[in-house]
């Protein structure tokens, strides 16, 4: 039970916010005039919170469940994770803080924070998940994390296909063309969840002993936890049709 | 430095900066959330640009608050591997619990508040920042319930080197864990007392637009921070009582208790120096009482003066003088971290894991390449955000972005 919880938070780490990290990734791409960006954060603005908290309950799940595999997976790659956490924050920073001055200058570099953060999440997650995949280090570990950070981009296309509209639209379904963007949005998040299990096999998934106090806890709230998602999934289900807040 | 120095050292930091924003969240939101029960109860509009104004303030530094403690969660397993290998059954539980009972609802409807604005009925909106309250409460309450085990460890047992959860109740129950949640429930309190009055004196003395509106958040703010300030001095006074018999010591400066202190812990865990840096507790302590005396002295006039219309409109130099103690929370939150913190020292968890053993496995080169990427980038989002925070307090209620449908600004085509 305890490897299903794991489970369950980190594939839906990856599978939700895998999309808004690839989105963040192609920004410039997207939206190619500030007010044009504007939309595109717009896409994913009422979805990143609630996506990034997945990891926030992932690093829980980790801390409480799996204490070895903690230290082991986050210890052992110190630097890298260093710099996960880094990308993370900076991301973040860029897309709280673009909207706050209303100066071209300033949004270009929130902007800028907001793509090197994507990109830097996204090549540090193909780092950890191809180092622990493959086995593979040195040089030679930047072609699975090339991989891992394609997929990102990707399910980021397909989830920005999914959400704008007009020209912005027109740059994302470049991606799916004809296959239908639901269906594309579908396979990226599959590939997503392969990535994930096939990294979790490779995992020594021991739980520590915490397990018959906080299994049945953890098991009684996910409902609730997904029921407070799918809510905000519903309210935002539409295509935006302009800036938010950010 | 000592790798083991640099990695306190990183800790405090962060988690110093950390606490500057959780503080102030978690007092705020409890404002904002009564403001806009007023504001939906009564249909008043001053009410509802109030929470947006005070909204805005509280989104901006919320923000901060999650990215800061999005480094938190994860240097205690980055680098203090051997307190998670040793607790994390037991310690980690509580982190565990405070991920998924609280910070992942508050996260999700802190996006529904935010971004949910005019599109939610307004009721089902004004339930969505209370669940986001009482979530930051629960969020408090487990890193508590987790600082807590820390500092008094009960409800585990010590089977083959690592400790396990027996108890999950005299974990809950714990005193050191209960008395600080109260304590920082009251400082968060006192803290978003004097930033409302603090601010919203400024604009009175700057005679700017919407004095019905900075009129009320003063009396707001003012009427608060007497009773936030004396609750969180009761509490803290009730807080003496759990200290550890060192950390007592060490605060009383008491030479005699401190050298028997000392004689009782290696006779129990062998050779070594199982005092805490007497100049830091004492720092710490007297830091925070000085800062609540200040606050007392202060909050207590003003109360009355709240009563006295003209006063409120025109008593500049009261104005002032708010505007000026909006530092003072902040600092007595510090204060006391520090002396709870060090106090503990040489210990990680009480009397069971030093600080040296907690320690993560690694060099010194990669020990100080986190501390340097972590210490630059947090200097700069504190400062960015306390300069935005700022702006967006001198403004006032014209300019607040939040809760608004935004409009497209006019942009110059083709410019990059």
């Amino acid at each position: 039970m305890e490897i299903f919880i794991l489970a369950f938070f980190a594939l839906g780490y990856l599978v939700l916010a895998g999309a808004d990290i690839g989105v963040g990734m192609l920004l410039p791409y997207l939206g190619r005039s500030g007010a044009e960006r504007r939309v595109v954060i717009a896409a994913i603005a009422p979805f990143f919170l609630g996506n990034e908290v997945w990891l926030v309950a992932t690093g829980g799940v980790l801390a409480g469940l799996f204490p070895e595999l903690e230290s082991e997976l986050i210890t052992g790659h110190y630097s890298l994770v260093v710099v996960l956490l880094m990308s993370w924050v900076i991301r973040d920073t860029g897309l709280w803080l673009r909207g706050r001055l209303p100066d071209t200058g300033w949004q270009r570099w929130c902007d800028g924070a907001v793509v090197a953060g994507s990109w830097g999440l996204a090549l540090s997650w193909g780092l950890l998940l191809g180092q622990v995949l493959t086995g593979i280090d040195g040089p030679l570990a930047v072609l699975p994390a090339l991989v891992v950070a394609a997929l990102f981009a990707a399910h980021g296309l397909a989830f920005a296909a999914l959400r704008l509209r007009g020209e912005p639209h027109r740059r994302a379904s470049m991606l799916s063309g004809g296959a239908g963007e639901a269906r594309t949005f579908a396979l990226t998040a599959t590939a997503f969840a392969v990535v994930g299990v096939l990294v979790g096999l490779r995992l020594p998934l021991s739980a520590g002993t915490a397990g018959a106090v906080l299994v049945p806890v953890i098991l009684a709230l996910i409902p609730l936890l997904v029921a407070a998602q799918a809510w905000v999934w519903w309210t935002f289900r539409h295509r935006v049709t302009g800036p938010s807040y950010l | 430095m000592e790798t083991v120095d640099l990695a306190r050292l990183q800790f405090a930091l962060t988690a110093g900066a950390h606490f500057l924003f959780v503080a102030l969240t978690l007092g705020l939101a409890t404002l904002v959330a009564l403001i806009q029960t007023w504001a939906t109860v009564t249909g008043s509009p001053v009410h509802l640009r109030m929470t947006r104004f005070w909204g805005q303030l509280y989104v901006i530094n919320y923000a901060m608050g999650i990215v800061t403690g999005l480094v938190m969660e994860f240097q205690l397993a980055l680098s203090w591997s051997g307190l998670t290998e040793y607790a994390g059954s037991v310690f980690g539980s509580a982190l565990a619990l405070e991920t998924l009972v609280a910070f992942f609802i508050e996260s999700t409807f802190l996006g529904l508040w935010i971004f949910g604005w005019g599109r939610l009925n307004r009721w089902v909106h004004l339930a969505v920042i209370w669940v986001v309250t009482l979530t930051a409460y629960a969020s408090a309450f487990w890193v508590l319930v987790a600082n807590g085990f820390l500092q008094n460890p009960v409800g585990h047992e010590l089977v083959d080197g690592t400790l396990r959860l027996t108890d999950l109740g005299a974990m809950v129950a714990n005193p050191a864990a209960r008395v600080a949640f109260y304590h920082v429930l009251g400082g968060a309190m006192t803290t978003a007392a004097f930033v409302m009055a603090g601010v919203s004196a400024y604009h009175l003395r700057r005679r700017t637009a919407e004095h019905e509106l900075f009129r009320k958040s003063l009396r707001v703010g003012v009427g608060l921070a007497l009773p936030a300030t004396l609750f969180t001095a009761a509490i803290g006074g009730i807080g003496f009582e759990t200290l550890q018999p060192a950390k007592a010591a060490a605060w009383a400066g008491d030479t005699e208790r401190l050298a028997r202190m000392q004689a009782e812990m290696v006779a129990a865990h062998g050779p070594g120096d199982y005092l805490p840096p007497v100049g830091w507790v004492q720092g710490g302590a007297i830091t925070m009482l000085a800062a609540f005396a200040i606050m007392f002295f202060i909050a207590g006039p003003s109360l009355l003066l709240m009563l006295i219309r003209p006063a409120v409109r025109g008593f500049r130099l009261w104005h002032w003088l708010l505007t000026a103690m909006i530092p003072l929370p902040f600092v007595a939150m510090l204060g006391g971290w520090i002396f709870r913190e060090m106090g503990r020292q040489p210990w990680t968890v009480y009397r069971l894991l030093t600080t040296a053993d907690a320690m993560s496995p690694v060099t010194g080169a990669q020990m100080g390449f986190s501390f340097a990427a972590f210490v630059t980038v947090f200097a700069v989002l504190v400062s960015v955000n306390y300069w935005l925070l700022a702006r967006a307090a001198r403004r006032g209620p014209e300019a607040v972005t939040l809760g608004d449908r935004p409009v497209e600004a006019p942009s110059p085509v083709l410019t990059f």
